[in-house]
């Protein structure tokens, strides 16, 4: 037995190619182009699913990924949609959430106790008492859920890519198709997007028998297709609208991101269910979903149908049906007064019954559950939407086709901020005000009849072009005229009930009843206290239906509850695709590889990686810090500080600029000389500081911290678009690598590589010298930041690994040794330099840290400067100051950001704490109250476990001075 | 992503500028009170409505002046900031002839 | 100007202190053959001629660090060119060219970027620049890359979201956009009767570029291609 039929125009299979697969272990053939459902389905397997609550057997609803009825997996994928995931030789499939298989799922017996669980259930019963929540939690999401997470899921990179266009048209129907072709005529670059295998939209299966619309569409796509200013993409769904007209688009693939200068929404609308008892039986779907499978698929939907209406397209898919060889047992249609139009005319003709003014009471199941055995026919009250059961009577037939009614696929527009009314000409919300570039057109704008929607489409792109300046005529168009394509209110109550509104997550009408008697009638309460419309097809099907029972509830007009918010994205979009390939930006200097042949291991510093300390084998991270932090001590080490920020300030007015960036003088600074910068922000809060080197009137070179480099660049760019001084402002931050050596050999080392007088009289601290260093021009600089026998050492960076390896190679003989950024953490704590970052945070003014001798309050302006006039009137509530610890101290470590603690109270902070091996002290910094400031107060620090540790404030350097002139230091 | 327009540089998504805060002109500091400056410094105001930004053009390092309205989040238009103090000081000079 | 020490040039010992390319830490997985080009280690060479040429025609990434290069800026640097006998690119954001050889970019209003196409040093005249007031130099140490053949657009689309494409980014528009999440100058010209489009970043950035680059170049069936693939 087989429900596939002759082949039909246009239709979406490959007849030559056979396609082996199983389900639920069962061996079956369909055709290339079937989807898992439509070949399912021609082999007559109606049960495909089972429904994420009740267990429901659940067949094909609207073939349209509109609903999630057929949920499977192959073992890799979860949650495939069955009804449009095309069929792969092969395919191993089994439904998901079962136990035991589709059709004897264990699960089901949650169905007959369904009564016991009305919405709201499970918050109410299982939350209290909370300790046993995890227990219920754990029963609850085995038996309600749907696939299992493959945590073995391969890996498989998801381009994301940038795409541009003149005009993006959402929607592959006629009305997308029309618009499209009627732009790029008008010379636009027109992309088209339709989220369906191939595109034409309706046109492709709302025949009513006529031929003439394959001849239609045939006739558009051709246009369409070879017009060189439109690109088709199907399989291509539109998943958001972000501002200025930016659509990613989700393919198999991966997702391009289109930037539009103005979007089309043609994207048509969604069929709805009429709401009666047992409409989720397998064999009860939409019409449209009947007409697909028969259209595209080339499949009989079932052998005797009853279309059940509620608007004149039931006749047009009783056509389909018939033309099918589906046998039609008769029309039953909600509304009294309508006579069907046309094809009721026809349909009477061919011999159909057709019952008018009469509902579906309840559809009828077999025995197993497996499929429809007929309905259960009773007039009904179009007015006071009511079923009139007492002359019920049944009809026997295999499935029932519905059309009640339409919702707009409005999301995007939503997300656009369109303003959407309520129409009741068409019974249904159409954009009213749409923001500036977004066009919508066809079934989203109201608009049903074929010829008026394509007209629609027309419309639409003369909108688009003049709105991108092109001078076209406005083209208008009339509203729907003729009965509404929607059902106002197709509910048929049932005592009962399982009339269910949302298939995704099993609800019915009196769920919502239910819901507004607890209080949660708000159209957004309701949907979190019912969950409708957030299953997986997030409303697609249910959400107007959903609007309509809450504004009969509440007696509102529709346009009085509104919509809930629409978010992205449109459709499920698999993480793999949002995460794409991923770029980490990361910069090296250009010693790099030295660093890593020779064991560094390397810490993230802004996008900088950094050796921070180098390992000898078996050392741990201490031990290899206190060895180099030895080896500048007693001899000489080296480290790569080219991640440091470098600024030039060329110009007459650089140290003006200085003067008013900093808080120091410049003026005065003589050429050859180094000072120390400090910068604040207008409140006074210290915020990096560094050295700027005079190297010729017009000419400084600033050097400051890894991590603020960037930032601080920036200010100095906004500031002098403030000031506009005559200087110009050079990053050279990547241009030079810096490196700095230091230690008692340091002198000697690079002495021997360079003719400059080293002698610490004619080159003293804080002075800066250009000099050929190996062979290349370098700016060397006497910086006392970890050790005040120290040459800081800046060369092209192109250079810089040539002059490294250079002094290695000469240091070798005096034990020079690499350091690491950790280790230098260390030794400017040891030489009593604290750290903007580390040891300030964001309220931290310069007084707090003793920095007042940086700070030149009597020149006309600096940052900062208005402030500190303000904070120094006042008393000091904290105070930076450098501690040590008992001597042979050797309990339990307090760490940065240990609390200092007086009697009860919090007096401070730890801001820097390390043991030094050559003090052999532990030694730090920390805020405290200023009455523990003095030299000799103690103060008590609480460590993570709890013990207070005593701390003596000490003065800095914590060591003596190693060079012994004094005019050199 | 939203699109700005860099005066320099034309319009780019927004990922490539870094926002700097309102625009907002310093009291004169020699002859505010301190209460004045306080609240220069540390009040902003929240209102919704027209605002001067700075904006900064990363891959250039173009610092300019966007007028956004933070109610409709429309940007009426871009500049230089110095392009501005020409424009006025015309303005100014015209007004006064 | 007084400036500190002004005979540096004579000292300077240039047969040792090589350069090396800002992109040899990516090439570490590579099997390249290097050469000294402008006294630049770099690689010329990572696979056959034929396999190159291949490369090329779909997707080409070449190292061009290094090609001379060097800026300047500030109010007097228009007249500096002029006065050089170097093209002033009319307007922000565009280049131009010089004797056919020496590439002038114009990097917003009053910066420009001045580098040697192949096979020429004329840009090291440019640098015994005498400071003036108003003019002054830019140290560049850039990654520089050619990018070729008929997927780059679709390399940029993943890595850039500007519209490169001829009808926006025309033939002379200098562009500084963000490429792979980091700064960059994008163009595109002709060379040797090829059109290329061509990719300046920090140097520091280099390695990362070069493997973003060549990561989407050997998926859409293209690779590297050295420096020599240029020099015919």
């Amino acid at each position: 037995m087989s429900f596939r039929i002759p082949k039909q125009a246009r239709e979406w299979l490959n007849r030559d190619k056979k396609i082996n697969f199983t389900f639920e272990g069962e061996t079956f053939t369909g055709f290339e182009g079937d989807t898992i459902s439509s070949a399912l389905w021609a082999a007559e397997q109606k049960v495909l699913g089972r429904s994420f609550k009740y267990h429901r057997p659940r067949g094909v609803l609207s073939l349209a990924n509109h609903d999630i009825n057929v949920m499977l997996t192959d073992g890799t994928d979860t949650n495939m949609r069955g009804d449009i995931v095309e069929l792969k030789e092969g395919m191993s499939l089994n439904a998901v959430n079962t136990i035991g298989g589709v059709k004897k799922d264990k699960n089901s017996y949650i169905d007959s106790i369904s009564p016991l669980l009305p919405v709201g259930f499970y918050y109410k019963a299982f939350h209290t008492p909370r300790r046993l929540f995890p227990f219920w939690e754990n029963i609850i999401r085995k038996a309600a859920g749907l696939g299992v997470v493959n945590f073995n899921y391969p890996r498989i990179l998801k381009r994301k890519q940038h795409a541009h266009c003149d005009l993006l048209v959402i929607g592959a129907g006629p009305t997308g198709l029309t618009a499209a072709y009627e732009a790029a005529q008008a010379g636009l670059e027109v992309t088209i997007i339709d989220e369906n295998r191939h595109a034409g939209g309706s046109l492709g299966y709302n025949r009513a028998g006529d031929k003439a619309s394959v001849e239609y569409l045939d006739d558009l796509l051709n246009k369409v297709v070879r017009h060189p200013k439109i690109t088709l993409r199907t399989d291509a769904y539109a998943a958001g609208y972000y501002p200025d007209h930016l659509i990613p688009v989700v393919e198999a693939g991966g997702i391009t991101k289109f930037r539009a200068k103005a979007v089309i929404v043609a994207s048509g609308a969604f069929e709805q269910p009429p709401v009666f008892r047992y409409n989720d039986l397998p064999g009860v779907m939409l019409g449209s979903a009947a007409q697909r499978l028969i259209y595209r698929y080339s499949v009989k939907p079932f052998n005797n149908g009853i279309v059940v209406t509620a608007n004149d397209y039931g006749y047009r898919v009783a056509i389909d049906l018939l033309d099918a060889g589906t046998k039609v047992v008769a029309v039953v249609d909600l509304r009294s007064g309508s006579n069907g139009g046309l094809h009721a005319a026809e349909l009477y003709r061919r011999g159909i019954k057709i019952y008018p003014g009469h509902c579906v009471y309840e559809a009828l199941a077999t025995s197993d559950k497996s499929s429809v055995r007929g309905a259960v026919i009773c007039a009904y009250d179009d007015k006071e939407n009511i079923a009139l059961a007492a002359n019920k009577f049944t009809l026997e037939c295999d499935g029932i086709a519905m059309s009640a009614g339409w919702a707009p696929a409005a999301a995007l527009l939503y997300q656009a901020g369109t303003g959407m009314q309520f129409d009741y000409g068409v019974q249904q919300f159409v954009p009213n005000r749409l923001p500036e570039g977004v066009f919508a057109a066809g079934k989203v704008n109201g608009i049903y009849d074929l010829d008026q929607r394509m007209r629609d489409g027309i419309r639409a792109a003369s909108d688009a072009l003049r709105h991108l300046g092109h001078s076209v005529a406005p083209y208008a168009i009339e509203k729907h005229n003729g009965p509404s394509p929607s059902h106002a209110y197709p509910m048929v109550p049932h005592a009962k009930g399982k009339n269910f509104v949302d298939f995704d997550e099993d609800i019915q009408i009196k769920d919502f009843e239910n819901a507004a008697k607890e209080g949660f009638d708000n159209i957004e309460l309701m949907k979190r206290f019912t969950t409708v419309g957030m299953g997986p097809s997030q409303g697609k099907h249910s959400n107007m239906n959903a609007i309509r029972i809450l504004a009969k509830i509440r007696s509102l007009p529709v346009e009085k509850i509104g919509t809930t918010t629409s978010r992205p994205f449109f459709h499920p979009t698999p993480i793999g695709h949002l995460g794409g390939r991923g770029f980490h930006p990361h910069r090296l200097t250009a010693i790099h590889d030295w660093h890593q042949a020779h064991g560094a291991v390397f810490t993230d510093i802004g996008a900088w990686k950094r050796a921070a300390y180098y390992p000898a084998a078996n050392h741990s991270k201490e031990d290899a810090i206190q060895a180099e932090a030895m080896a500048v001590r007693k001899s000489a080490g080296i480290i790569d500080a080219s991640s440091f920020g470098k600024i030039e300030i060329y110009g007459p007015d650089a140290a003006e600029f200085l003067e008013r960036f900093f808080t120091g003088s410049y003026i005065s600074q003589k050429v050859g000389s180094c000072r120390y910068v400090l910068l604040l922000d207008e409140s006074g809060v210290v915020v990096d500081d560094g050295i700027a080197s005079r190297l010729a009137t017009d000419l400084f070179y600033l050097s400051i911290g890894t991590s603020n480099a960037a930032a601080v660049y920036r200010e100095m760019q906004r500031s002098q678009q403030e000031w506009q001084l005559n200087i110009a402002l050079v990053n050279v931050t990547g241009a030079y690598g810096a490196m700095n050596i230091a230690g008692p050999s340091a002198r000697e080392i690079l002495a021997s590589l360079t003719d400059l007088d080293l002698s610490y009289e004619s080159f003293p601290i804080s002075h800066i010298q250009e000099a050929v260093v190996a062979g290349v021009e370098a700016r060397v600089i006497r910086v006392a930041f970890v050790s005040d026998m120290a040459y800081e050492l800046h060369v092209p960076m192109a250079q810089s690994q040539h002059v490294w390896n250079a002094l290695i190679e000469a240091g070798k003989k005096h034990g020079l040794r690499p350091f690491g950024s950790d280790t230098q953490r260390l030794l400017r704590l040891e030489m009593g330099h604290h750290m903007p970052g580390i040891d300030t945070d964001g309220l931290t003014n310069p007084f707090e840290i003793g920095a007042e001798w940086a700070i030149k309050m009597d020149k006309p302006y600096f940052i900062g400067q208005r402030s500190l006039s303000i904070l120094a009137k006042r008393p000091l509530r904290k105070q930076l100051v450098p501690f040590v610890l008992a001597s042979n101290f050797n309990a339990d470590m307090p760490m940065e950001c240990n609390l200092v603690i007086d009697g009860n109270e919090i007096a401070g902070r730890v801001t820097s704490i390390s043991y030094s091996k050559f003090i052999d002290r532990c030694i730090g910094f920390a805020f405290v109250t200023p009455a523990k400031k003095a030299v000799g107060s103690e103060f008590q620090i609480r460590t993570d476990s709890g013990s207070l540790v005593t701390a003596t404030v000490v003065e800095t350097p914590f060591f003596k001075n190693q060079i012994k002139s004094q005019k050199g230091a | 992503m939203k699109l700005l327009t860099c005066p320099v540089n034309g319009t780019r998504p927004l990922s490539e500028f870094i926002f700097g805060g309102e625009y907002r002109q310093a009291p004169e500091q020699n002859s505010c009170t301190d209460a004045e400056w306080a609240a220069y410094v540390h009040n902003r105001h929240g209102a919704p409505g027209d605002k001067k930004e700075w904006w900064y053009h990363s891959p250039s390092g173009t610092w300019f002046i966007a007028e956004r309205n933070t109610l409709t989040d429309k940007v009426s238009s871009t500049y230089l900031l110095s392009q501005k103090n020409l424009n006025e000081e015309k303005a100014a000079q015209e007004a006064g002839k | 100007m007084q400036a500190l020490n002004e005979s540096l040039n004579a000292k300077k010992d240039s047969k040792t202190a090589l350069k090396t390319t800002p992109v040899a830490h990516a090439y570490i997985k590579t099997t390249a053959k290097w050469a000294i080009v402008n006294e630049m280690e770099i690689a010329v060479e990572f696979a056959s001629n034929d396999i190159e040429q291949t490369r090329k025609k779909v997707l080409g990434i070449t190292d061009v660090s290094c090609f001379e290069r060097y800026g300047i800026k500030g109010p007097q640097a228009s007249k500096w060119l002029a006065d050089h006998e170097l093209a002033i690119p009319s307007n922000p954001n565009s280049w131009a060219l010089s004797n056919q050889k020496d590439l002038v970019l114009r990097l917003g209003s009053s910066e420009f970027l001045i580098e040697d196409q192949l096979d020429d040093v004329a840009s090291k005249k440019l640098a015994d620049i005498t400071r003036v007031e108003g003019l002054y130099p830019v140290v560049r140490a850039d990654a520089a890359f050619i990018l070729s053949g008929s997927e780059v657009l679709n390399l940029f689309s993943e890595l850039c979201s500007l519209d490169l494409r001829d009808s926006s980014l025309l033939a002379n528009d200098v562009v500084m956009t963000q490429v792979a999440g980091i700064s960059a100058i994008v163009m595109r010209q002709n060379l040797n009767g090829e059109q290329v489009y061509r990719l300046w970043c920090d140097g520091t950035y280099g390695s990362y570029m070069w493997e973003m680059l060549l990561e989407v170049a050997v998926e859409l069936g293209g690779g590297a291609v050295g420096l020599s693939s240029y020099k015919n």
